[in-house]
């Protein structure tokens, strides 16, 4: 509307003085209708502008927020790396308690069974090991649960944040030691372990062998 | 044809306590000659200094695999004839397709048991 208003001026300014020389004050005068219709231009332009910087800050704003929740110190810094302590330790206990039930069968295989009173007497106390060392999946299964109660909290927290970011995965390596590993599990088709029902049975890989 | 139990067998697995219950397994077969490796190329240093009747190897092992080693095994003129078995948790269909392409003799998906490692070294030894 003020545009319309200024080029209006504009127009009858140059209708009254057309037919005339063209003064220094004319073109002052020009110069003056025209900056105030700029004026006017530049002030929509600010209004614009101020939304686009008020919606980006309302933006940040939220991310700092959905990055806050995510934990991402105390995920680093506390609940992995007490979920690593806690894998490492059931690693540590099973090794413990195979030892001790390989020691006992084979302490069992060596006895000389010629006696049998002394002969059953070793493999009751070996026996009573074995059922001792067989207590670690107990404790296993405890420290097993508190790493899938962080599994879950990472779960859950970073698919909040995928979803506020409306994050799309990139494809690619974060570094060379991540390609170099993928690679390598590639080349030489380390798939480790099959899950539960998937993977092949020992009768399937003989008939390839038939 | 009789299996000749005074013969060497070099069992590689990078995980001792695997190693030892295959020992002790072919320990109870009979077997008493029997040497351990960690990795491949360990395995590889140690066929290339003594001759072994039969290798029992793991997949998953670093820096060497046992797949690497199998290959290198049977491109080396010396070593080619050994017989070798694949003792691993790798069930894929392509690792075993893969395994037997390369020339593995047998192949045993962990876990198993001393009946099938029974099994499959007759089987191995009735080629």
């Amino acid at each position: 509307m003020a545009n319309t208003q200024h080029l209006d001026r504009l127009v009858s300014y140059l209708k009254e003085t057309r037919e005339q020389d063209v003064a220094l004050t004319d073109v002052v005068a020009l110069a003056e209708v025209t900056a105030q219709s700029l004026q006017t231009f530049f002030a929509t332009l600010d209004t614009t502008f101020y939304r686009e910087l008020r919606d980006i800050a309302v933006y940040i704003d939220d991310m700092k927020a959905e990055i806050g929740a995510l934990q991402a110190n105390e995920l680093k810094e506390s609940r992995i790396p007490a979920a690593g302590q806690e894998l490492g330790a059931i690693v540590k206990a099973t090794e413990v308690a195979t030892n001790t039930i390989m020691e006992c069968a084979e302490a069992v295989m060596a006895a000389d069974a010629s006696n049998p009173g002394a002969y059953k007497a070793l493999v009751d106390r070996q026996m009573l090991l074995v059922f001792e060392a067989c207590s670690f999946q107990d404790i296993t299964g405890q420290r097993i649960a508190k790493v899938v109660d962080t599994l879950q909290h990472i779960e859950q927290r970073v698919g909040r944040f995928v979803e506020a970011m409306r994050a799309k995965d990139l494809s690619g390596f974060i570094d060379e030691q991540e390609r170099d590993r993928a690679e390598r599990k590639s080349k030489f088709m380390l798939n480790g372990p099959a899950a539960e029902g998937e993977g092949i049975a020992q009768a399937q890989v003989d008939q390839l062998f038939a | 044809m009789a299996i000749d139990l005074s013969m060497p067998i070099l069992v590689v697995d990078d995980y001792n306590t695997m190693i030892r219950i295959i020992r002790n397994l072919l320990r109870q077969l009979g077997f008493d000659d029997v040497d351990d490796a960690s990795d491949g190329s360990a395995a590889l240093a140690k066929m290339r200094g003594k001759h072994y009747g039969l290798v029992i190897s793991d997949w998953n092992m670093e820096p060497m695999t046992g797949y690497e080693l199998l290959k290198e095994v049977r491109q080396d003129p010396g070593l080619n004839k050994t017989p070798f078995i694949m003792v691993t948790a790798e069930s894929k269909t392509e690792n075993v397709i893969a395994a037997k392409k390369a020339g593995v003799n047998n192949y045993i998906v962990k876990p198993f048991n001393a009946q099938t490692l029974k099994t499959k070294i007759e089987a191995v030894f009735a080629e």
